[in-house]
């Protein structure tokens, strides 16, 4: 557990949950997928911020994105210097405020950061899953997740909350768990994948696939297949992003060209917004698994809360949970549309669902970064 | 603002609330168009156990419903509309929002298929004293209600009461009651309305209710 209160912190670190460190729940109950397969045991790697009250009833469960893991806030040292991934929503006195609650986070099944997915070793075997590991979903990542919470004794959790694809696992939480879910907040998200995310996708897919050395998703952690890993992370990237985000940050600026180009040199980057697309692309690959992007980017294009009775009302009839969808003006992979379309369902059937919507540059990615409004707008639900 | 003049708002707007939340019944379905900052909702809700929902288009009322637990979305009145089906709540309520809408009647029909009442309250432009600020400045008035003049204050179409009766009668519009008070919007106001009453509200629907 991460208590901020236990540790002593130096004043840069004030409002910050300090050094965090991971704890592993291995669960020895078989999982079944929703599409089939199994796994006999599996391990849960994950986070914990704040101190869990008496009753157990100040829990909030935080959902990463894709790419995203079970490190959402503190460093792990005093010389870390790359703080979780959600820092600045979740600590003291933040709108996630570690002193009133329980803040988890775990790394989703089918994950590569220390929960079990396609890179562990399975113990029947010996060798790593690779593609023999079981398609998963979102359902699968919330099934986990929901025996996470069982272990650590909490029967409802306050809020779940997340972007993107962690927005889509708080809602499928209150579509499978009405019970054990008092709010929900889902951020730049959506009630399916439409088509342009799963061409998206599917580029994505594309890339690692076709790089030889991927090899049927049977390659050797010593040469992972980089190439395509990188240009899947590369071309999602700017799905992230904005025009006028890219624009604002990286404009046309350009390294000095040489003075005689031929082919030889006029196609090497030389754009700023190249070079942080091809940095963006090779840091991806020393820490992300190309079979968990393929699992995952595929698990992302079979959500459709439609499967449920056929229709979004038929798939929320029975949420009890108070819900919050924030969309961003420009995020255009989960477009406002999208994450409005979820609430006006909920209302539909006369639900208590809100929409906000948060004006910003910034794209997809808003949700993860700096801005007094969402921080409000977080305070204001869960405190109610 | 002097504190004076905001408590004289802050009274107008309770008076305007309380003539429009006594007709609400308990436990009905209540949508609010222009919800502001949530509270004619949330008094509902404290007092009718009303299931409730605002819209509005402004970030920080919406943020404030949030803090008030009023269910809020956030967005065009037309899109929320088409939202829901043919007598999907028990009311609509509309309190000082048609006049900055381009399109009012629009809203007003499709507010009509939503609900089965709809509460529409608007400043009477008519109110002497409306006329008179028109007549001798060719402006309209300035005073706590509308606290800007035209070059910081939303675009505002005039509403009088008998042009509001006249839309109704022109669009096949039932007019089933109406509150007049006068212009310390307390006090009721019974003789000549149009002249006379400082703020309106009326209970409109398309089909005879009881």
């Amino acid at each position: 557990m991460n208590n901020p209160v236990d540790i002593t912190l130096g004043r840069e670190y004030e409002g910050d949950v300090g050094i965090v460190a991971y704890s592993d729940y291995f669960c020895a109950e078989p999982l079944k997928f929703e599409l089939g397969g199994e796994l006999e045991s599996f391990n849960v790697r994950y986070e914990t911020y704040g101190r869990l009250n008496d009753d157990k009833s100040n829990a909030i469960l935080v959902c990463h994105a894709l790419t995203g893991d079970h490190h959402a806030a503190g460093v792990y040292s005093l010389d870390d210097r790359k703080s979780g991934w959600w820092n600045n929503i979740i600590g003291p006195n933040k709108p996630l405020d570690t002193n009133k609650y329980f803040v988890i986070c775990s790394n989703c099944i089918g994950g590569c950061r220390g929960t079990t997915g396609p890179s562990s070793i399975n113990p029947k075997t010996g060798e790593r899953y690779n593609l023999s590991f079981p398609a998963v979903t979102l359902r699968d990542m919330v099934a986990v997740q929901e025996r996470l919470i069982t272990h650590l004794g909490i029967k409802k959790l306050a809020m779940a909350i997340g972007g993107s694809m962690g927005g889509m696992q708080c809602l499928q939480w209150a579509i499978d768990f009405p019970d054990r879910i008092g709010k929900v907040c889902a951020l730049a998200t959506t009630s399916r994948q439409n088509a342009q995310a799963i061409a998206f996708n599917e580029v994505g897919r594309s890339a690692i696939m076709q790089d030889p050395v991927w090899n049927n998703g049977d390659y050797k952690l010593e040469r992972v297949p980089s190439v395509g890993l990188g240009i899947a992370r590369m071309m999602a990237h700017i799905t992230y992003l904005s025009d006028k985000g890219l624009e604002g940050k990286f404009g046309r600026e350009q390294r000095e060209g040489q003075k005689t180009p031929d082919g030889k040199e006029i196609f090497k980057p030389s754009f700023a917004i190249e070079n942080y697309l091809h940095y963006q692309g090779q840091s991806f690959v020393n820490r992300f698994d190309a079979n968990t992007y393929l699992y995952f980017t595929r698990a992302l294009d079979l959500f459709d809360l439609r499967q449920y009775g056929g229709s979004l009302e038929s798939a929320f009839r029975d949420m009890k949970a108070k819900v919050l969808v924030v969309g961003f003006t420009s995020d255009w992979l989960f477009p406002p549309a999208q994450n409005r379309e979820i609430v006006k369902a909920l209302l539909r059937i006369k639900k208590t669902a809100s929409y906000a919507e948060i004006k910003s540059d910034l794209g997809h990615d808003s949700f993860l970064i700096h801005s007094p409004k969402l921080y409000k707008l977080i305070e204001y639900f869960l405190d109610v | 603002m002097s504190e004076e003049k905001t408590a004289k708002t802050l009274s107008k707007r309770k008076v305007e609330l309380e003539s429009i939340s006594d007709w609400v019944g308990r436990g009905e379905s209540v949508l609010d168009l222009g919800c502001g900052r949530g509270i004619l909702l949330s008094e509902l809700m404290r007092l009718k156990d009303i299931y409730a929902v605002g819209v509005d288009s402004d970030f920080d009322k919406i943020s404030r419903c949030m803090k008030r637990g009023v269910n809020a979305y956030h967005g065009d009145i037309m899109d929320a509309l088409r939202t829901f089906d043919d007598n999907s709540f028990d009311w609509i309520i509309c309190s000082r929002t048609l006049p900055e809408l381009e399109n009012a009647r629009e809203v007003v029909m499709e507010s009509l298929r939503v609900a089965r009442r709809v509460a529409v309250g608007f400043v009477n432009h008519a109110y002497w004293r409306n006329r008179f600020a028109e007549f001798f400045t060719g402006d309209r008035i300035v005073n706590e209600v509308f606290p800007s003049r035209w070059e910081s204050s939303r675009p505002m179409n005039p509403i009088s009461l008998n042009s509001f009766k006249e839309f109704c009668k022109d669009n096949d519009i039932i007019i089933n009651r109406s509150r007049f008070l006068r212009g310390d919007w307390e006090r009721p106001c019974r003789f000549w309305p149009d002249m006379f009453a400082g703020y309106a509200v009326f209970e409109i629907s398309k089909e005879k209710q009881k």
